[in-house]
């Protein structure tokens, strides 16, 4: 809100400086975010002048020499002028020797080209009046010589664009902000001193107002009206107009003018109608009819519901309550008589109907906080005052009052020791106690507390535009408000242990990120939004239509994510566009997938290994494949406690954005993770302008899956004797997994090996097809490791034992022994 | 006898250093000391001289033989150093680039987060988590926000629809609607109410606005946010937590000044300006970082907890706008393109 300092110097007389007063402002509590001052600023040394004669300057062309006269105390100066148009019988600023002229410029008598200048004729930015340099500043209306120059020009003022806090309402106007501000400066506030006070003077005007009735008093506690007849409509004076104009409001006329001014000083809004215009001379409070409607003052018609408050005549709403009058029943050029509205909307009521009709205004905005539920008297008598003041009238009878005065008391008591234990530093109790008292809670009683220890303890009265404050601790807060928030003492950091560790996702997600960037995986970060196509590729259009938001705000950002793969692709394609070579990105974060017909939120890690097209490199490296995409996902989610090696892998056929035969799944969220991983759908790659073929794992894991300790592994103790190693090849059919062979052998090779000794691994070396070997065929060739804890194993025992587990496996599963 | 040896040695020393592979070795040294090598049939002569002589001829042949097996060790030695020199290849250049990518790097946000959550690990804070995707409850009414508060519009947060279900996001009352948390601060209540105090959490984390995206604006940001809960905490606490961090942060002479200010949930509330030398691009002398305050009494009974014995304070800041100030980032936006020229900046 634009606050000026020459209006609130009405209320309080603040001799501080812009800065200091800024200052005070914002250690109140209030943010300043924009000063602008006008006029000139206060000039010592610089006094009216005449210039009596204008000749040559005998050594520059473009210097005058003139005689000026500044009045009987300065008499006639000598002074050297560049500028165009220092003519005889002008009357200019002079600064004198001694002057300091804005940006810090000190007139001194001095020499000119070889011509001495008694001091200095002014345009009006060298004395801080705008940006004007084109000439001198040429003063109108013969002010007397010798006058200082600030008696002379417009008074200039100081604006503050100041924000105030939503519970803070009793600020958003001038004598809210001068309290504040007094109760700093410790300086008495002036309140204004209204001469009308309710007495009506004139006969009653049952033709202008026959009544005032309220049907909703819940939504409107209080409302008065005043008639004021006779009245003349035309510009408000100067100072008025000033007064707004300064802080962004256009003049209207005297009685708009007016309205807006005690708002503004008050915070109180107000409402002037065209008596005559009042249908059925009857004002009624109530809420719209279904239906009815309303052109309000800014032209547009509106269609209210029957939530809403109108203040309405005999027949038909005439104002919006508390937000917009309509353009049926306003003042107007020809207006003599006058209804002036003053009246208290709940708050909660104008907020919704502000919302719903999408319309706000500086009166809405201020019932919406909160206005002073005692304020509205006052507020009233003070513009019948101006309006009789400016545009003349006389208030008729009767002065309507609708409702009761809103009852209000309230008192906090709060102990000097209270206050002091939750600073953690101790203000003296008369500091406190004043600085309740400046801020008008008024202390109603002072007495020891029962335990002496715990100081004063005061009963504090809340006056009626403090609703925010109602507790002890609210009080704690404007006692350090007055005593400065600056003067809090240094303190060291208070750190008894505590027996907790960091959450398990963030301890899996630290751990998933540094694998992955000590594998020269970056880092990104998308966004959680994606949009619904990128969705759409990812997971079935069930689960994308879960996943939409309710009221999104851009169409691309309108679903949560159910991968980071998605994100990814995104930022891969941006590097390629922009000709980064990119190959490696990683990313955690939240996804949500679908379970049980539910949606869950999920800690997830992903990452991608693209082929480096755009990059050329004078040694060529191997490119990514599934396996590699395989063995970082069983890195990530080991970081998750799975031990990925013992999970069963499944092909993904079907599922989206993965490519059939080149991909593979493990685990299912429906028990707590799931895991993705291979080559990214070609077509979807090549959709998305990706160059190149993409590998990708995507690992997801329930947060309340995560545990903070994994349980302590055991030694297993091992043998230091040799191993006897052999070798066998068995031919299976292409579709035959490595897996399976594994398995069937390694269940032959402890039959075969029993108790003897022990069958160490397993393992696949070698996997062939082509030449040699049927159609449809291929062979996987194992290395076996027997070994024993207690002996050198001989080669005749070793040899059985391999010949019975190639009979086993040949007898148990058809395949046969590649010789 | 002696000239015997003499001419044997002679021959080994011409002969041996010719040798280059190791089966000529083999071969060459099965001719001198082998069963049927020359030396040996020396010996063999040994036992025909008479016994005066022996112990002569034996010296003779004894330092023939450590002659020999010195030739014989150098040969060998020799061939072996040229073996392994014939495993390399050229010298390399030293200058060419690694033809690898790398090193990986960690994007600023995640540094600027690890960096803070160390600097109040220190001073005894854990990391907390919770949801993204919250409801009313926690991301409102248990922060003593107002029903028909603004921050609660569909405008200004982002809702999903009535019929949505989150499985394991849950609900204090049926009706309550789904959103997406607008702060941190829902971690501190489901916190509070897993737990009981004190508690010292930091909660770093994902939020969501309904905003226009620009320069310093972006849909969703990320925040971190520390509560502290314990008997008779204060506000000059509070401060000291604060000059703490930031002179952790960016240095001794770091200092930290309190604006009041309002927020619902604490009272008395803060904003936090900071001021620091070498800060990259900043041109003001104090710079708003963050808010805080002592957690309001309504907070504490929202989660059980009895306000006359417990208190606290509560600290958030953006880690987008931390990170801006730390590295002199002028647009938000780079965060999420994830641009390579943008994330190997940092680490």
């Amino acid at each position: 809100m634009k606050i000026s300092l020459n209006w609130l110097r009405d209320y309080v007389a603040l001799d501080a400086s812009v800065d200091e007063i800024s200052r005070a402002v914002t250690f109140l509590g209030f943010e300043v975010e924009g000063v602008v001052t006008t006029g000139a600023p206060k000039l010592e040394h610089v006094v009216v002048g005449e210039i009596l004669t204008r000749g040559k300057h005998p050594n520059a062309d473009k210097l005058s020499v003139c005689t000026v006269d500044i009045g009987p105390a300065g008499g006639v100066k000598t002074i050297v002028c560049g500028a165009a148009n220092c003519d005889a019988g002008h009357r200019v600023p002079v600064a004198l020797p001694g002057a300091v002229l804005p940006g810090n410029f000190q007139i001194k008598q001095s020499k000119i080209r070889g011509q001495l200048s008694d001091g200095m004729m002014c345009a009006p930015d060298e004395i801080g009046l705008g940006s004007d340099h084109a000439g001198l500043l040429i003063l109108e209306g013969k002010p007397a010589l010798g006058t200082p120059i600030n008696d002379v020009l417009p008074p200039g003022d100081t604006v503050f664009d100041i924000e105030i806090t939503p519970n803070r309402p009793d600020c958003q106007c001038h004598l809210g902000i001068a309290r504040e501000l007094a109760a700093w400066f410790k300086l008495p506030l002036v309140y204004p001193q209204e001469q009308f006070r309710g007495e009506v003077g004139g006969p009653a005007r049952a033709d202008l107002l026959a009544g005032v009735e309220v049907h909703a008093p819940e939504d409107c506690p209080l409302y008065t009206a005043h008639v004021i007849t006779g009245i003349k409509i035309g510009p408000s004076p100067a100072w008025l107009q000033e007064r707004l104009k300064a802080v962004g409001l256009r003049p209207i006329n005297n009685v708009v003018d007016v309205g807006n001014y005690v708002m503004l000083e008050t915070g109180q809004p107000l409402h002037a109608f065209d008596a005559k215009k009042l249908g059925g001379n009857r004002i009624v409070v109530r809420r719209a009819a279904a239906d009815e409607k309303i052109v309000t003052l800014d032209g547009k018609e509106r269609a209210l519901t029957p939530d809403m408050l109108v203040i309405a005549d005999a027949a038909k709403p005439v104002v919006v309550a508390g937000i917009m009058g309509g353009e049926n029943s306003g003042v107007s050029a020809d207006t003599t008589d006058l209804v002036l509205e003053c009246a208290i909307f709940k708050k909660q009521s104008i907020r919704a109907t502000a919302r719903k009709l999408a319309l706000s205004s500086d009166s809405s905005y201020r019932y919406e906080r909160g206005v002073d539920p005692h304020g509205a008297l006052e507020a009233a008598y003070r513009a019948v005052d101006l309006i009789l003041a400016t545009a003349g009238g006389q208030v008729v009878g009767p002065a309507y009052r609708v409702g009761g005065d809103v009852p209000w008391q309230r008192e906090i008591v709060v102990t000097e020791a209270f206050i002091n234990e939750k600073l953690g530093f101790a203000i003296p109790a008369a500091q406190m106690r004043a600085a309740f008292e400046s801020l008008e809670l008024n202390v109603t009683r002072e007495e020891p507390t029962e335990q002496p220890a715990r100081g004063l303890a005061w009963t504090v009265s809340v006056p009626s535009w403090r609703d925010d404050l109602d507790r002890p601790i609210d009080l704690v807060e404007e006692v350090l408000r007055l005593y400065g928030t600056e003067k809090i003492p240094a303190a060291v950091v208070q750190s008894p242990g505590l027996l907790t560790d960091d959450d398990p996702i963030v301890l899996f997600n630290r751990r998933a990120t540094d694998y992955l960037v000590g594998h020269d995986f970056h880092e990104c970060v998308n966004y959680t939004l994606r949009p619904a196509k990128e969705v759409a590729a990812w997971t079935t259009a069930a689960a994308t239509a879960e996943l939409g938001l309710a009221n999104p705000f851009v169409e691309e950002q309108s679903h949560l994510r159910p991968t980071l793969v998605g994100g990814l692709l995104a930022s891969l394609q941006l590097n390629q566009s922009r000709g980064v070579a990119v190959s490696r990105l990683a990313e955690t974060g939240r996804i949500f997938l679908e379970r049980n017909g539910q949606t869950v939120e999920c800690a997830a890690v992903a990452f991608l290994l693209a082929e480096a097209v755009d990059e050329r490199s004078w040694l060529k490296r191997e490119g990514a494949d599934f396996y590699a995409a395989k063995h970082h996902l069983a890195a990530i989610a080991a970081a998750a406690g799975v031990d990925f090696a013992r999970q069963p892998l499944t092909p993904l056929a079907g599922v989206p954005g993965w490519q059939e035969g080149q991909s593979a799944g493990a685990g299912d969220i429906a028990h707590g993770w799931q895991a993705r991983f291979g080559l990214v759908n070609l077509a979807l790659v090549k959709s998305l302008g990706i160059k190149g073929k993409v590998y990708a794992g995507l690992f997801a894991i329930l947060p309340e899956k995560l545990s903070a300790d994994a349980a302590r592994r055991r030694f297993a103790d091992f043998s230091l004797l040799p191993a006897a190693l052999r070798d066998v090849a068995l031919v299976v059919d292409a579709a035959t997994t490595s897996a399976e062979v594994q398995k069937a052998l390694l269940k032959s090779a402890r039959a075969a090996a029993g108790n003897t000794f022990a069958v160490e691994k397993v393992a696949v070396f070698d996997v062939y097809t082509g030449p040699g070997l049927p159609e449809g065929k291929k062979s996987l060739a194992f290395n076996l490791v027997f070994r024993s804890a207690e002996r050198t194993l001989t080669d005749e025992e070793v040899n059985a034992v391999f010949q019975k587990v190639q009979d086993d496996v040949v007898q148990t599963t058809g395949w046969q022994i590649r010789k | 006898m002696q000239e015997q040896l003499s001419a044997l040695l002679a021959k080994a020393a011409a002969e041996l250093p010719a040798v280059k592979t190791r089966p000529e070795f083999e071969a060459a040294k099965a001719r001198y000391v082998g069963p049927h090598g020359e030396l040996t049939a020396l010996m063999k002569q040994m036992g025909g001289l008479p016994k005066e002589q022996k112990p002569v001829v034996g010296k003779l042949i004894n330092e023939a033989k450590t002659g020999l097996q010195t030739h014989l060790d150098a040969a060998l030695a020799r061939i072996a150093d040229a073996e392994l020199a014939a495993q390399l290849g050229p010298a390399v250049d030293a200058t060419l680039p690694a033809p690898d990518f790398g090193p990986g790097t960690h994007h600023p946000l995640t540094l600027v987060r690890e960096e803070m959550c160390r600097i109040l690990r220190k001073v005894g804070f854990t990391v907390a988590d919770g949801p993204e995707v919250e409801t009313e409850y926690y991301c409102f009414d248990a922060l003593n926000t107002p029903a028909d508060h603004p921050a609660r519009d569909e405008k200004d947060t982002f809702y999903f629809p009535a019929a949505s279900r989150f499985g394991n996001v849950s609900k204090k009352s049926p009706e309550e609607k789904y959103l997406l948390r607008t702060h941190t601060s829902s971690v501190q209540i489901r916190t509070m109410l897993k737990g009981e105090p004190p508690i010292r959490i930091v909660s770093p984390g994902r939020v969501y606005r309904r905003d226009t995206t620009d320069a310093t604006h972006s849909a969703n940001f990320h925040q971190l946010e520390c509560l502290y809960v314990d008997k008779n905490v204060t506000v000059r606490d509070l401060k000291a937590l604060l000059d703490y961090i930031f002179a952790s942060l960016l240095g001794k002479d770091t200092k930290t000044r309190f604006r009041p200010h309002y927020f619902g949930y604490t009272e008395p509330s803060f904003e936090v300006d900071l001021t620091a030398s070498h800060l990259p691009k900043v041109k003001k002398p104090w710079i708003e970082i963050g808010g805080c305050g002592m957690v309001d009494p309504t907070v504490f009974e929202a989660v059980g907890y009895d306000p006359e014995v417990w208190s606290g304070y509560a600290f958030g800041m953006g880690l987008e706008r931390l990170a801006m100030l730390l590295y002199g980032i002028d647009d938000i936006r780079y965060f999420y393109q994830n641009d390579l020229r943008f994330l190997k900046q940092f680490a």
